[in-house]
């Protein structure tokens, strides 16, 4: 009955604490909270990193690592007698295959990764030293709140967590709320496939995040900034521990929570990511209300990504103009992750609108024949190479029936069959759905069955009804996760005809 | 679970014709009340809307997004269309994938259950794009060994319409959505069965479970239940003075079950508890009294008239009175008086027998 309250925000934490869901931690941690039994465990049970207990190493199935031999990789360790789950993509394309060992750290098989090189004059500037001063902070103390929105819509800064919005509008919205218990949010639950920036950016430049928070928490006069972070980033939270301590005298009033995912794509999902803050099960709201309406806890929320947030404070110290102009066919620098078929593989700041020649020239060139590539997440489906030169930006990508989405750019050679890859996007979709709405729960399953029943029997029929399910998908789903969860099969099918026709044998 | 906007009643157009509507209504409502039908599957107007099965959407204008009826609010001036192409097309495709993910018939439409399965019906009145099962790993409870509530996954369509009834209505929360995706299901902590729960055994879920996937154990099965002709007869509970109205269900001259009278029709709101839901077995039971005893010299109990009962009730009160004084009585009335029965009890006691030793059971 009771939807919100401090001691259900700390069900799921409890439960990982007790070692994952069973029967008796749930009974546990309902005597401690007062919250019934049946919700900590459905709770709990949304979450794959403690609905079954017990230590495995858990190998990752996200595309670039499938392409770099994941498989095999847990072939190997199910053969030297491990317990193996496959996990969804642990956001180290770059160092792809990977893994995290029994005790949740961090093991890659591939490359070291690349970012760009130190250079002041780039916006995020991964390679460059933190400022512990803080200068950003105080000039939006001096300017005023309204002036550092005008700030941000001059620098055109849209969000960086895939929707591309204007962020301004957001912290206008917060603003003119009436209520004035009011909440800033980062979202930092980097989980689309391909996708390890803002990974790079908590562990250099954590500060950079944590000054954009209190401008945004000056700004909309919040008290309290949640960073949701997913569980696997093990470094990455002691990172923001570290800096969160180091930055107490700067963030004065304002208290920095780090809460921690616990295994859900979908918790990335702004309104998924609330219910999960809420400790509840991560499936997302109907929208309207919006976050900045009815965000956590109700109250208005200013909800940001990551690279967005840390953005804010070199816009605030050169200028908002100065950020627009670092762009090319759109406002600001961005950061791309590339890997898959590339020689240097990693994050590199670029100018919003780089063409994928140009990012893969930085990235050390192509790797063999490239086929196709993915330029923004399992979402984004896959382009062919004819479109090596479109500007990845948010505009064009969406004109060409893609989206830049999260920036990770993944590149496929002729060495990967595209049925293949489309399967691998499939799974992880039908995994992630959260389940509350058919269009996506029933059409993610349906689509992977059908798409592992061509590559088993070749048969085109198995994939006739699959438009008319992706039109249905698209249409009738609650959230953004089922509206594009279609896109690999439907840009596949559209732009490898040839890989879609009827096959003889498996292959 | 848009804003509400403004106060009072104001016009919206629904399919083009001009009809009233009050704040804070949603497209839903106004719809039923104009006579208009959209489908619902995940609605219960006792639970806040989910917008989940997304079964009842409907296009807005100025809303890119087809929106669910029974979540949208209307405010001035909102144009609203319920029947489509596009509409139209969005129920063929999203009810063919119900139906793959659903036990069916021979006919390829979801299989009927005891109690009404409205995810058949509104199959039957549409052309569902035929396809493949999507078989969904979905764990059910077989375990379960109350006596109650019956489960069944495969024809459960997760519009968490129990789980939300157990918590929003109850207040109980005995069960839940657990797993996630195609796994989804409803479950309890632990997996255990209901008597093992905070359950109480009201049986709302079931009530308000749309495909039938709940049902009552104790009741006869489809088959028995097509077999015969079955009789509804509307009565009030009789188990305490709150009155809820109920259902019979009867069949060859039996009881064979009880449900709640529809959800606004009724005081109760389609609630019952679990004794005005499950326990009518005494209706036929051997040990039931059906005519006045009283008891013999032979110390055994014999039939009687209920003058001649009565008769003998009141001289033993009196006969007490007489020997120990009126104090020496005490009235105790059942739970299952009404406020009335309560008043003439009391009265009994204080004008009839003169003592103020009156009681009623629920009171304590
Ligand atoms: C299925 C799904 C997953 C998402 N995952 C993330 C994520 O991991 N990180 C993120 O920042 N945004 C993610 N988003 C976008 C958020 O919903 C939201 O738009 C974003 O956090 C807003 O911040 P921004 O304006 O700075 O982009 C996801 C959206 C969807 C639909
Ligand atoms: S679209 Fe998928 S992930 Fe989103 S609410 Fe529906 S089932 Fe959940």
């Amino acid at each position: 009955m009771k939807r919100h309250g401090a001691n259900r925000e700390q069900i799921i934490e409890l439960l990982e604490h007790e070692g994952g869901v069973t029967e008796q931690s749930v009974r546990k941690v309902s005597g401690e909270t007062g919250v019934p039994e049946a919700d900590i465990w459905g709770a709990g049970m949304f979450y794959s990193l403690i609905n079954q207990p017990g230590k495995r190493v858990r190998v990752c199935d996200g595309l670039t690592c499938q392409m770099m031999g994941a498989e095999q990789l847990a072939e190997d360790l199910k053969e030297s007698g491990k317990e193996v789950e496959r996990v969804i993509c642990l956001g180290q394309c770059d160092r792809a295959p990977a893994s995290l060992d029994e005790t949740m750290n961090l093991v890659t098989y591939g490359k070291t990764t690349h970012i760009s090189p130190e250079n002041s004059d780039l916006p995020m500037n991964l390679g460059g030293a933190e400022d512990m001063a803080w200068s950003a902070l105080a000039k939006a103390r001096e300017m005023g709140a309204e002036a550092v929105i005008e700030e941000l819509k001059a620098a055109g800064l849209q969000g960086r967590g895939g929707a591309g919005f204007p962020a301004h509008f957001k912290w206008s919205s917060v603003r003119q709320q009436v209520d004035q218990e009011r909440y800033v949010v980062c979202n930092a639950d980097e989980s689309e496939p391909g996708t390890f920036k803002d990974r790079e950016v908590l562990l250099r430049r954590p500060h950079l995040i944590l000054e954009g928070l209190a401008i945004a928490a000056h700004v909309v006069h919040a008290k309290d900034i949640f960073i949701y972070i997913r569980g696997e980033f093990t470094n990455e939270i002691a990172s923001l521990k570290k800096a969160v301590a180091e930055a107490e005298a700067m963030l004065g009033d304002v208290t920095v929570h780090i809460a921690k995912g616990h295994g859900a794509y979908i918790c990335g999902e702004e309104t998924a990511l609330l219910e999960s803050l809420e400790g509840k099960r991560g499936m997302p709201r109907l929208k309207p209300p919006y976050p900045t309406e009815q965000g956590f806890r109700n109250k208005p929320t200013l909800m940001h990504n990551v690279e967005t947030i840390a953005c804010v404070p070199s816009i605030l110290r050169r200028g908002g103009t100065w950020f627009q102009e670092q762009g090319r066919t759109e406002a600001g620098s961005k950061l791309y992750c590339i890997s898959g078929h590339v020689n240097n593989p990693g994050v590199y700041e670029a100018p919003l609108g780089i063409t994928l020649d140009e990012l893969v020239e930085l990235a050390g060139g192509y790797d063999g024949n490239p086929n196709s590539f993915s330029p923004g997440g399992a979402s984004s489906g896959f382009l062919p190479m004819k479109y090596r030169d479109l500007p990845l930006d948010y505009k064009s990508l969406a004109d060409a029936g893609s989206m830049l989405g999260s920036a990770g750019v993944v590149v496929l050679n002729d060495t990967i069959d595209m049925a293949q890859a489309v399967a691998w996007q499939l799974e992880f979709f039908e995994r992630e759905s959260c389940g509350q709405c058919a269009p996506c729960r029933i059409g993610t399953q349906y689509l992977r069955r059908q798409v592992h029943k061509y590559l088993e029997t070749g048969t085109v029929d198995s994939l006739k009804m699959t438009s008319d399910v992706s039109w249905e998908m698209e249409e009738g789903s609650i959230c953004g996760l089922g509206m594009v969860a279609f896109k690999p099969l439907q840009t596949a099918q559209e732009h490898f005809p040839e890989a879609f026709q009827k096959r003889s044998e498996k292959q | 679970m848009n804003e509400v906007i403004g106060t009072g009643t104001f016009e919206i157009e629904l399919n083009g014709k001009t009809v009233k509507a009050r704040v804070g209504e949603t497209v839903v409502e106004v719809a039923r009340r104009e006579g208009i039908d959209i489908p619902t599957l995940c609605h219960d107007p006792r639970l806040d809307p989910a917008g989940a099965c997304r079964v009842c959407l409907v296009e807005v204008e100025g809303q890119r997004r087809m929106q669910p009826g029974c979540a949208w609010r209307v405010n001035e001036g909102m144009k609203v269309t319920t029947e489509s192409p596009r509409i139209q097309r969005h129920r063929e495709v999203l009810y063919g994938l119900y139906q793959a993910d659903h036990q069916l018939d021979d006919a390829g439409l979801p299989v009927p259950s005891a109690n009404e399965n409205q995810l058949r019906s509104l199959c039957e009145k549409t052309d569902v794009v035929s396809l493949e099962p999507v078989e969904a790993p979905r764990r059910g409870r077989d375990h379960d060994v109350n006596p109650y509530i019956q489960f069944n996954p495969d024809l459960c369509i997760l519009c968490a319409r129990c789980t939300r009834y157990c918590d929003e209505v109850e207040a109980v929360s005995a069960i839940t959505l657990a797993w996630r995706g195609g796994e989804t299901t409803i479950s309890t902590a632990g997996e255990r069965g209901l008597l093992d729960t905070s359950c109480e055994l009201c049986g709302g879920c079931i009530d308000t479970c749309p495909t039938g996937a709940l049902i009552e154990k104790k009741a006869p099965p489809l088959v028995q239940l097509q077999a015969k002709p079955v009789k509804t007869t509307r009565s009030t509970c009789n188990f305490c003075g709150v009155g809820c109205q109920l259902d019979l269900h009867e069949q060859g001259g039996k009881v064979v079950k009880i449900t709640s009278p529809p959800v606004g029709e009724t005081l109760n709101d389609g609630n019952l508890c679990v004794k005005g839901r499950f326990a009518y077995d005494f209706i036929n039971h051997e040990d039931r009294i059906t005519e006045p005893l009283v008891r013999g010299e032979d110390g055994e109990l014999h039939p009687t008239t209920w003058e001649h009962a009565l008769q003998v009730a009141t001289q033993g009160l009196l006969k007490v009175r007489e020997e120990h004084g009126a104090d020496a009585l005490g009235f105790i009335s059942s739970s299952r008086c009404t406020g009335e029965e309560n008043y003439l009890m009391q009265k009994l006691s204080r004008a009839a027998f003169g003592t103020n030793n009156i009681h009623q059971c629920a009171a304590t």
